[in-house]
């Protein structure tokens, strides 16, 4: 709790101050939308703070939601693929990747940051490969598969859960589960924490990064096709540009430390909720000028990294006077 | 060694037949058609180059980068590789100029679709923004006869073309003269007697920002009456956003371009109107033009030294011949 207590002030800070002074923030419209969006980049989130725990980064995340965003319509409209084998088939391809990046990291020792990278080129440029550069669509059909990412469960008549929250909270519970009730979520964050202590305490840790980085790209996979799903079609020159970046700051604003061994799964998705709070923010509040937006969630993110790091010194002198 | 060197022998045999293989009489006239990006908007212009080309019998090569920078690049490769003309879709008309001068002192060198006016470029094919906005401004009061308010999307704004197309829709709803120099700034309200502007919102390409700003104008505005998307994906997007708000003829949708999901739209009547460019003829007189200039035949550019190709209306009444067409213009028939 008290790693998280940080963000989760921003975020009740921004969401309030939103609520004052943005037009009609609270509607149930709104908070739909929010819980959508969140979701969205919560999934892809979730799977990058594995990643971060052991130590690493994935800068492919962008990359992955372009390849699997685009290969979804690709397979089903253009080859005319079932979504039932469709579906199943670009998650194992995402599951592959993140296998391929695993073994390059630990097997021959490659950095991290290198593997990805060059994720990151290769799967956009695949795809606008295989796709010949055209954009990919569902063009009106598949409603019953894209009502997944685009309709909600109603509670009342105003208001709904959107069925990618219902999907982000079943896999945020699964990996709170893993990294918290699990040998191998202690495993992580021990190997994260210094990799080789986990090693010499007889940790597989090759095998432990391999699967962090499987889990990364299978949620950026997932996230990708509800993307898509989400938003109907996707361009393969564009489609998740710098989302590997929305992830990780997402990620590291939840706690999780870019040297590994910290991160919990609440404070990632508050992260993730934060960013999408504020976008909204600057959309609905009229005097912030739209053009301006990054500047302003640059800034915010930035007040409350410093206020946390404020509140934890504050923290450990009064428990060192204590 | 003596292996090795039979097959470096055998290899420089090969290349020497290869090279052989290249040699054609005299060499065609080759000439680079640039877009501002990837859309299937240049798909068809890139259609309309190729027929020109195997017309003339020349190469046509067509660049599709994704930023100035990329453009910039890509052109400067292009010229190392050796060209006789470029037409190009200007990205960045003004801080670019000065490449596009040292473009035009070493080939010939036009463009077409947006731009540079400052530059040394021969003639610019294309549509008048500002008019095509107009256009736009039309469909939006046919859409809204009573007056109302209006939100319009688009990818970016720097571009020569998107301020124009924006100007021009703003100009017809306030019924203003026609000036197409003036500016609005994009943050503030433009109220006339029976329109109102509310904002004009860009998404950089990113299409889940592109629906999300859709979505947050909703909850902002609940009383517009017309969402205007400037660029093809953009209506698109509009007609999600719409779907899942439930409010699909509710708020009016009048488009740009001529992307699947919105000519469907005119179709079921979930989007008034559209205005079309023609890309196909952009990319067919572009390399026409080139060759002639680099013949020193006479290119027949007029004194204005803008070639217009104008914009059309679409609506339900020639929706589906429109679209007939495109198709097969698209799988390049």
């Amino acid at each position: 709790m008290k790693k998280i207590l940080g963000i989760l002030i921003t975020l009740v800070a921004v969401y309030v101050l939103t609520a004052m002074v943005g037009d009609n923030f609270l509607s149930a419209y709104n908070q739909e939308k929010l819980l959508e969006r969140t979701a969205l980049f919560g999934i892809l989130s979730i799977g990058v703070a594995f990643v971060i725990i052991t130590g690493g980064i994935d800068l492919s995340i962008g990359s992955v939601v372009c390849l699997t965003g685009c290969g979804l319509p690709w397979l089903m409209v253009k080859h005319e693929w079932p979504p039932a084998i469709a579906v199943p088939m670009v998650l194992v391809v995402a599951a592959l990747i993140g296998l391929s990046h695993g073994l390059l990291i630990t097997k021959l020792n490659l950095q991290p940051f290198v593997v990805t990278l060059c994720g990151l080129l290769i799967y956009r440029g695949l795809t606008r490969g295989f796709t010949e550069d055209q954009t990919q669509g569902f063009g009106g059909e598949f409603s019953g598969l894209r009502a997944v990412a685009n309709e909600k469960i109603s509670l009342t008549a105003e208001f709904g859960i959107p069925w990618t929250w219902v999907i982000l909270v079943v896999i945020a519970v699964m990996a709170w589960i893993f990294l918290n009730k699990t040998i191998y979520g202690r495993y992580l964050r021990a190997l994260g924490n210094n990799e080789d202590a986990a090693r010499f305490s007889g940790v597989n840790t090759d095998r432990m990064i391999i699967l962090a980085y499987v889990f990364s790209s299978m949620l950026a996979g997932l996230g990708g096709m509800l993307f898509v799903m989400n938003v109907g079609s996707a361009q393969p020159s564009n489609f998740g540009n710098f989302y590997e970046l929305y992830a990780i700051a997402a990620a590291v604003l939840g706690g999780c430390s870019l040297r590994g061994g910290e991160g919990t799964i609440l404070g990632v998705v508050i992260g993730a909720a934060v960013m999408r709070v504020l976008y909204n923010m600057i959309n609905l509040v009229t005097w912030i000028p739209t053009h301006i937006e990054f500047a302003v969630v640059g800034a915010v993110i930035l007040v409350a990294v410093i206020s946390d790091e404020l509140v934890k010194r504050a923290a450990a002198r009064r428990r060192v006077r204590g | 060694m003596k292996i090795g060197t039979r097959l470096i022998l055998g290899l420089l045999l090969a290349a020497f037949a290869l090279s052989g293989c290249g040699e054609k009489g005299p060499e065609k006239k080759k000439y680079g058609v640039v877009t501002t990006g990837v859309a299937s908007f240049w798909d068809i212009c890139k259609t309309g180059a190729e027929h020109a080309g195997a017309e003339l019998d020349v190469e046509v090569e067509v660049l599709f980068p994704n930023d100035g920078v990329e453009q910039k690049s890509k052109m400067e490769d292009m010229l190392s590789r050796g060209v006789d003309g470029i037409a190009a879709a200007v990205i960045d008309p003004v801080n670019q100029s000065e490449f596009f001068d040292e473009v035009a002192d070493r080939v010939e060198f036009i463009t077409m679709d947006t731009d540079a006016p400052d530059s040394k470029r021969k003639v610019y094919i294309g549509v008048d923004n500002y008019d095509a906005g107009r256009m736009c401004g039309q469909l939006v009061k046919e859409a809204l006869p009573d007056g109302g308010k209006v939100v319009m999307f688009i990818g970016r704004l720097e571009q020569d073309n998107s301020k124009r197309r924006r100007q021009g829709v703003i100009d017809e709803l306030l019924d203003r003269s026609h000036d197409s120099s003036r500016f609005d700034v994009p943050g503030e309200v433009q109220k006339g007697d029976k329109y109102t502007v509310l904002a004009t919102l860009t998404d950089e390409f990113d299409r889940a920002k592109g629906k999300a700003n859709a979505e947050d104008m909703l909850t902002k505005h609940p009383d517009v009456g017309c969402f205007v998307g400037l660029f093809a994906y953009n209506p698109p997007l509009i007609l999600e956003a719409l779907k899942q708000a439930k409010k699909l003829n509710v708020v009016k949708v009048v488009g740009f371009d001529e992307e699947g999901p919105t000519l469907q739209g005119i179709i079921d009547g979930t989007v008034h109107g559209t205005v079309v460019q023609n890309p196909y003829e952009y990319g067919y007189q572009s390399v026409k033009v080139l060759h002639a200039l680099a013949t020193g035949a006479d290119a027949e550019i007029p004194e204005n030294k803008f070639i217009n190709i104008p914009a059309r209306q679409i609506r339900k009444d020639n929706v589906e011949t429109f679209w007939a067409d495109l198709n097969k213009k698209l799988i390049g028939e």
